[in-house]
C-alpha cells in the first residue's frame, strides 16, 4: 500500500432490510478506488445487497472504560438482571407442589 | 449443433472464436499481475477482472462448441499458437503498469461497443450471453477509466508512460474491429447487427473525449485495420501460449 493511502471501513448488508454489519476494511487513496476495492473484497460473490464505505478518520471512537465499563454491579439494569429461579423454587416448596420446573428454566 | 446453414455457421464460429480468444489471451496476460500489482487491493482487483475475462472466454468457447459440435477445452487449449484469432492488441506482453492500463482502457471500450451491438443479435444464445457479459463489464469500464485518469494526473512520469503505451498500442487496438471473412454474411443475417467498421467509429467517439480529458494524444493514423489484424502472431504470444497450454499438454488425453 502507498503512503498516501487511507483506510476505509466497509459495512455490508446481506439482505434487503437487514442491518449493516461491519465487514472489514480496505486501503485506497481515494473514495472511487475505495468503492472499487470494497466491491472486490465484500461484494463480488453476490454476498452483499449494499455496501457502506466510510473513511476511518470520519468515525468517532469511544472506548473509555470509565464510560463503557462502569465498576459497580448494574446487572439489575439488564433484562436478565433479576434472578428469580431460586425465588420460584422457594415459592413452590412453600406451596407444596412440584410444579413443571422445565417451563421456568429460561426465567432468570 | 444448430439449424444455421453451413456458410452462416462458419461465419458465426469465426466471430465467436475471435471474441473468445480476445478475452482468453487478455485474461492470461493480466493474470500475471497477481502477486505483483502496485497495491494489495489492486492485486485482488486485477486478478478478479482477469478471471472475469477467462470466464467470458469459457462461455464463448462453450457456445462455439455448440455451434460447431466441438469441445470447449480442446478449442481453448488444443490449438497451436498460430491457430489463435485474438486481435493484434493482445499480442503484446503486459510490460509496465501504465502499458497494461493503456491496453485495458482501449480494449474495454472496444469490447463494450461490441457487446452493446451483439445484445441485439438475431442469434439469441449470443444476444443472451452479450447481455450477461455486459453486466460484468460495467465494472471493468469504471475501473480502467479511473486508472487512466489516475495515471494521467499522477505526475510527469506516469503520464509519459501512459501516453507511450497508448501510442504504441494504437495501431493494434484498431484490429479488435478487423474485418472477418464471414462478416457480410453475419450482418445480412443480423447476427452481427452492425459492421465492425461502424463499431470502430463508435469506439473512437467514446475513447476520444476520455483521452482528451486526460491530456493524452489521440493518434489519427492508421485508419481501418486490415484483414490480417487477427492472424499475426508474435514471439511474446508464442511464449504465453507455451505457458497457458503447459498443463493441458502435460497429459494430452487426461481427464481432469
Amino acid at each position: 500500500m502507498g503512503s498516501k493511502d487511507r483506510v476505509w471501513e466497509v459495512f455490508r448488508q446481506e439482505a434487503e432490510g437487514d442491518p449493516m454489519i461491519h465487514g472489514g476494511s480496505v486501503n485506497a487513496p481515494d473514495e472511487e478506488l475505495a468503492t472499487h476495492y470494497a466491491r472486490e473484497f465484500y461484494g463480488r460473490r453476490q454476498e452483499s445487497e449494499r455496501l457502506w464505505i466510510v473513511p476511518r478518520d470520519a468515525i468517532t471512537e469511544l472506548d473509555d472504560p470509565d464510560l463503557l465499563k462502569p465498576p459497580f454491579d448494574r446487572s439489575f439494569k439488564r433484562p436478565g438482571g433479576f434472578l428469580i429461579k431460586h425465588k420460584l423454587e422457594a415459592a413452590r416448596e412453600r406451596a407444596g407442589g412440584d410444579g413443571g420446573s422445565s417451563t421456568e428454566e429460561g426465567a432468570e | 449443433m444448430t439449424d444455421l446453414d453451413p456458410t452462416t455457421r462458419d461465419a458465426l464460429a469465426e466471430l465467436l472464436l475471435a471474441m473468445a480468444d480476445d478475452e482468453f489471451v487478455l485474461g492470461f496476460w493480466d493474470s500475471e499481475w497477481t502477486g505483483i500489482a502496485p497495491i494489495l487491493e489492486e492485486d485482488v482487483a486485477m486478478s478478479s477482472v482477469s478471471q472475469d475475462e477467462i470466464g467470458h472466454a469459457r462461455a464463448l468457447y462453450e457456445l462455439l462448441a455448440e455451434v460447431t459440435g466441438g469441445d470447449a477445452d480442446q478449442i481453448a487449449f488444443g490449438r497451436p499458437a498460430e491457430g489463435y484469432r485474438h486481435a493484434a492488441l493482445m499480442n503484446h506482453a503486459r510490460s509496465d503498469w501504465a502499458f497494461t492500463i493503456a491496453r485495458r482502457f482501449l480494449y474495454e471500450h472496444a469490447d463494450a461497443v461490441r457487446l452493446e451491438s451483439l445484445a441485439a443479435s438475431s442469434y439469441q444464445p449470443l444476444a443472451d450471453l452479450a447481455v450477461k457479459m455486459r453486466r460484468e463489464e460495467t465494472y471493468h469500464i469504471l475501473h480502467f477509466d479511473l486508472w487512466l485518469k489516475r495515471l494521467a494526473e499522477g505526475g510527469d512520469e506516469s503520464h509519459a508512460r501512459l501516453a507511450a503505451g497508448i501510442d504504441r498500442l494504437w495501431p493494434d487496438a484498431q484490429t479488435v474491429f478487423a474485418p472477418l471473412a464471414g462478416e457480410a454474411c453475419l450482418v445480412a443475417a443480423r447476427i452481427l447487427p452492425d459492421t465492425l467498421e461502424a463499431m470502430r467509429a463508435r469506439w473512437l467517439e467514446r475513447i476520444r473525449p476520455r483521452l482528451e480529458a486526460a491530456h493524452l494524444p489521440v493518434p489519427t493514423t492508421p485508419g481501418s485495420p486490415g484483414a490480417d489484424g487477427r492472424t499475426q502472431r508474435t514471439d511474446e504470444f508464442a511464449w504465453l501460449h507455451g505457458e497457458f497450454t503447459m498443463v493441458a499438454r502435460s497429459e494430452e488425453d487426461a481427464t481432469w
